[in-house]
């Protein structure tokens, strides 16, 4: 058992590294939004978030993140059906679902602009060919935090479909075969069969990419900058406009505070562990 | 199965019509392209000039050598912190490996946003920041956790024998790593170093918020965006994704949902 403390002190870097440059930063933002530039407590960083949007960023968050999730879930889990089958081509599509993935977030935001632009817009060039009006896409806040969900669907429903496809593979054919024979078609099979088996890869995707749908942060900003506001563009905005900083530590709190509260949902309806 | 192929076609051109964008802005003439109220859909003429226009100015030289820069730091220390965390895990009992790697995968959730804020206002007081260093220290947060699973995984498939074998020969156990281990967890290795490289290749979060002056790639898209000069900005952005593109097929294999995964079992 000598051997155990050597294999401790292997892992010890990583967990230093981690501490350093995670937990103690967090502790520090979180202590340092309840203070002043003087080091008094204080609550006035909280009371002054909401006459800068605190509210509004907090709905338009809850909207992207929820907006964007259930599309990459749809996506998700049709590429991984349709990859159960044999079709001619099923590598190509393999291919072409997880693409996106190897188009920096920032690319992807500036091509995306392009598509939605007002003017020189490609989205809008495809409407008018089929003969519907063009859209505005930036004349009101909906629409803008939809092209923001759209963009960010197509960028990061890979990691939906890696999952949803390791989800699949994980079921027992044997089951499938079961149900078809006592006669059961495809949608009873999807909530019988498919979704119990799959639940839990379903969980752990909602938690990676629902934490990333609070922190999201390029697209938004390079698509519609700071307004609507989302929680992480109005931390920036207080970052980089130096209001004050320690308003940046309270919308950060704020932000952190959400994930977590997230985090804890999730794996409560999705049962917890096991 | 015939709403299966409609799926697949509608799939298909959700996925390949935003890269057709990229390819028509980056080398159609702008008149046909963002400078009109209805952009043409398909490649009316084609030409270099916007990417020998995005190529031939200077501020781009400084931004792709800053990232190189910081990608390979980042791959680099990726193996740094990654192969001795990997290596004393896969020898850990699974109990506390479970935990350990739990713990690196809680990383992952804290929001860039809030832990750069202070990292930032740290690395001023410390001189690292805007340099390449304090970039990669902090976006090796993003890999660090699958780049210690990707080797866990492939440390887990090397027979233990071998190991032991080289230790009955006399090897210390900084011996046995080097010459055995490593050799035969060589691709993970690779791969873990690719995906660490490409990953802060992409970054943006971090990249603005510790080096806004001396920026990376991305952040230079985004300040040309900012001001305006979008054709150089998708030349530029071509750039960006080129070597990503190759790698991601390249790496396609471990790419796979129990990695992304990880340590979370719910």
């Amino acid at each position: 058992m000598k051997g155990n403390y050597v294999n401790y002190f292997f892992v010890l870097p990583a967990i230093l590294y981690v501490i350093v440059l995670v937990f103690l930063p967090t502790v520090e933002v979180v202590y340092l939004s309840f203070t002043n530039p003087h080091g008094k407590f204080t609550l006035s960083n909280y009371e002054a978030l909401p006459y800068f949007g605190l509210t509004h960023s907090i709905i338009d968050t809850a909207i992207v993140v929820t907006g964007a999730l259930v599309l990459q879930l749809i996506i998700g889990l049709g590429v991984a059906s349709l990859l159960t089958r044999a079709f001619y081509g099923k590598k190509a599509l393999y291919v072409l679902s997880i693409i996106p993935l190897g188009i920096a977030t920032v690319v992807a935001a500036v091509d995306f602009h392009y598509i939605f632009s007002p003017v020189g817009g490609f989205a809008n060039s495809i409407l008018k060919g089929i003969g519907v009006t063009p859209i505005n896409w930036y004349s009101n806040q909906y629409l803008e935090m939809l092209t923001v969900i759209i963009a960010d669907s197509w960028r990061n429903s890979p990691i939906f479909t890696l999952l949803m496809i390791a989800g699949y593979s994980s079921i027992p054919r044997d089951l499938y075969n079961a149900a078809a024979i006592d006669g059961a078609g495809i949608v009873r099979r999807f909530f019988n069969v498919t979704l119990p088996n799959i639940k839990r890869y379903i969980v752990i995707a909602l938690i990676i990419r629902g934490v990333s749908e609070f922190n999201i942060f390029a697209l938004p900003l390079i698509m519609i900058g700071y307004n609507p506001p989302l929680l992480t563009t109005l931390t920036y905005e207080f970052y980089s406009t130096t209001v004050t900083l320690y308003y940046s530590y309270a919308a950060a709190t704020v932000l952190l505070a959400f994930i977590i509260g997230f985090i804890i949902i999730v794996l409560k309806i999705g049962g917890g562990r096991r | 199965m015939r709403w299966g192929y409609i799926a697949i076609i509608i799939l298909v051109m959700f996925f390949l019509y935003p890269i057709y964008v990229l390819f028509l802005v980056s080398f159609v003439p702008p008149q046909y392209t963002v400078d009109r109220l209805y952009p043409d859909q398909i490649p009316v003429a084609l030409t270099l000039h916007n990417i020998i226009h995005a190529i031939e100015n200077a501020e781009l030289t400084g931004a792709l050598d800053k990232s190189l820069i910081v990608a390979t730091i980042v791959g680099i220390l990726a193996l740094v912190l990654g192969i001795p965390a990997a290596y004393g895990l896969s020898k850990l009992e699974e109990k506390v490996a479970t935990l350990i790697t739990t713990l690196l995968f809680v990383v992952n959730m804290m929001p860039a946003i809030v832990i750069a804020i202070p990292i930032a206002a740290d690395f001023i007081k410390i001189g690292l920041f805007d340099s390449a260093l304090g970039l990669a220290l902090a976006q090796e947060l993003v890999v660090l956790p699958i780049s210690t699973f990707i080797l866990l995984g492939s440390f887990q498939s090397i027979p233990r024998d071998l190991e032991n074998q080289a230790r009955v020969d006399g090897a210390g156990i900084f011996r046995a790593l080097f010459d055995t281990i490593l050799p035969v967890a060589r691709e993970g290795i690779i791969a873990t170093f690719l995906l660490a490289w490409m990953t802060s290749w992409d970054e943006f979060t971090y990249a603005i918020l510790i080096s806004p002056i001396k920026p990376t790639l991305p952040v230079h898209i985004y300040l040309y965006t900012t001001r305006g000069s979008i054709i150089d900005a998708s030349a530029f952005s071509l750039l960006l994704t080129l070597p990503v593109l190759a790698l991601t097929l390249g790496l396609q294999k471990y790419l796979r949902g129990e990695y992304l995964g990880g340590g979370i079992k719910a």
